[in-house]
């Protein structure tokens, strides 16, 4: 008897090919997860940065219509008729520090200007300045919150 | 007969005394050629047997010689590399990537540390050279078309090699710790910020933060000193290989129709 080993039709994926193909999918797979792996690792997990709170001092502190600056927590405090507002002292432009003008505030670097309420009058600033939560700590003094960034113009009411 | 003449050589060698020997053996295990070879064959095998001579070819076309064809940009951009290698390693001995201690350290550097004002102004000056010149290398290449076929890889190797400059120099920045590198710093981050997506996480990855602080100078520390100049010296060297297996530099000749054709 004779046999016919001839196939009419190769398969189209040999045995080769499949392990190739297998062996190359596992390198792609890990290499991006182990690619995933490294920027997860890399990406700030903790802040060490300046503390996101800070007290400022009691609301009688104040006086009305005066910007009071704390440079080094980039902030400026001011009390209005309508309350009191925390105002980032951030340039929304570059990122410097900016300060006090005639007209309101303006930065250094780059020449943007805001006025009182932070809102651009000129420069190229792209929006308004950072307005933070403002509240009052249980000793009474005013606390704000530069995590967390409210509507420009919400004034806090004492 | 062979057998013969080895042992005549072998006698010879004992005249000779071990210490001359052996002075002799290790010349030639380091240097195959013998001495310095007089003619064209002996000076093409010694120059190919050497590690640093290797990246020049044997040949080289008479027109590439010519000073005012590179001006030498590419090999001063290298040596720059060097020297910046070598002096930013000096100047890591006394150097603290610290929020409270780098600013004190580099004016330490300045004023305390005997040939720390060199050291630091060389490092300096060279790496500010090194911008200029590598864009002026650019220029060049481009001016005499060495960005053609079959030189267009190479040419992208070479612009990855000029955004490694530029991420080396603005890194290197923030490094002094002073008002000017916190101001170029933050004001450098911000402007990363604003590429659409990635800028943010982008800006997060280099500040480590929100802010330009003791997580931003670590994080620019360690891609200034390790990160950088890893990836520029492996960079350079395909750049350095790609020049000799593209044909050299190019040249007019090239593209011209000669007598037994295309050049190339």
């Amino acid at each position: 008897m004779k046999k016919n080993y001839t196939r009419t039709k190769p398969p189209e994926i040999d045995r080769r090919k499949f392990l190739t193909s297998l062996g190359w999918t596992g390198v792609g797979l890990s290499t991006l997860i182990a690619s995933i792996g490294n920027l997860l690792y890399l990406k700030p997990a903790i802040d060490y940065g300046p503390p996101t709170l800070l007290r400022v001092g009691k609301p009688e502190d104040f006086k009305e219509g005066i910007k009071e600056i704390f440079e080094t927590e980039r902030v400026a405090v001011i009390r209005d008729k309508k309350g009191f507002a925390a105002i980032s002292l951030t340039c929304t432009h570059l990122g410097c520090t900016i300060r006090t003008s005639e007209m309101g505030f303006e930065c250094p670097c780059h020449g943007s200007q805001f006025d009182n309420d932070g809102f651009v009058t000129g420069g190229p600033a792209p929006k308004t300045l950072d307005w933070y939560q403002v509240a009052i700590a249980p000793n009474g003094e005013l606390e704000i919150d530069k995590s967390i960034k409210i509507t420009p113009g919400t004034y806090f009411k004492v | 007969m062979k057998i013969k003449d080895e042992l005549i050589n072998l006698n010879q060698q004992k005249q000779k005394g071990w210490f001359k020997q052996f002075w002799s053996n290790l010349y030639r295990s380091i240097f195959r050629y013998g001495k310095i070879p007089q003619d064209a064959e002996g000076q093409s095998y010694a120059v190919f047997n050497n590690l640093f001579l290797h990246i020049h070819p044997v040949k080289v076309s008479r027109h590439s010689l010519k000073f005012s064809y590179t001006f030498g940009l590419g090999i001063i951009a290298a040596i720059l590399f060097l020297i910046l290698t070598f002096t930013g390693v000096w100047l890591m001995f006394y150097y603290f990537p610290s929020a409270t201690e780098a600013y004190n350290r580099m004016l330490d550097l300045r004023s305390s540390v005997d040939f720390g004002f060199v050291l630091r102004n060389v490092h300096k000056w060279a790496a500010e050279a090194m911008v200029v010149v590598v864009i002026l290398h650019m220029a060049r290449v481009f001016f005499t078309g060495g960005y053609k076929p079959p030189r267009e890889f190479n040419w992208m190797i070479g612009v990855v090699l000029l955004l490694l400059t530029l991420g080396l120099s603005f890194t290197g920045y923030l490094l002094p710790w002073d008002q000017l590198a916190f101001w170029a710093i933050t004001v450098g981050t911000s402007i990363a910020g604003y590429a659409p997506i990635i800028g943010e996480p982008l800006r997060k990855f280099l500040l480590g933060g929100d802010t330009v602080g003791q997580e931003a100078l670590i994080r620019f520390y360690v891609l200034h000193v390790v990160i950088l100049p890893g990836l520029m010296v492996i960079f350079m060297a395909i750049h350095f290989w790609r020049i000799r297996k593209d044909g050299g530099l190019s040249h007019p000749s090239e593209n011209e129709p000669t007598k037994k054709g295309n050049s190339r």
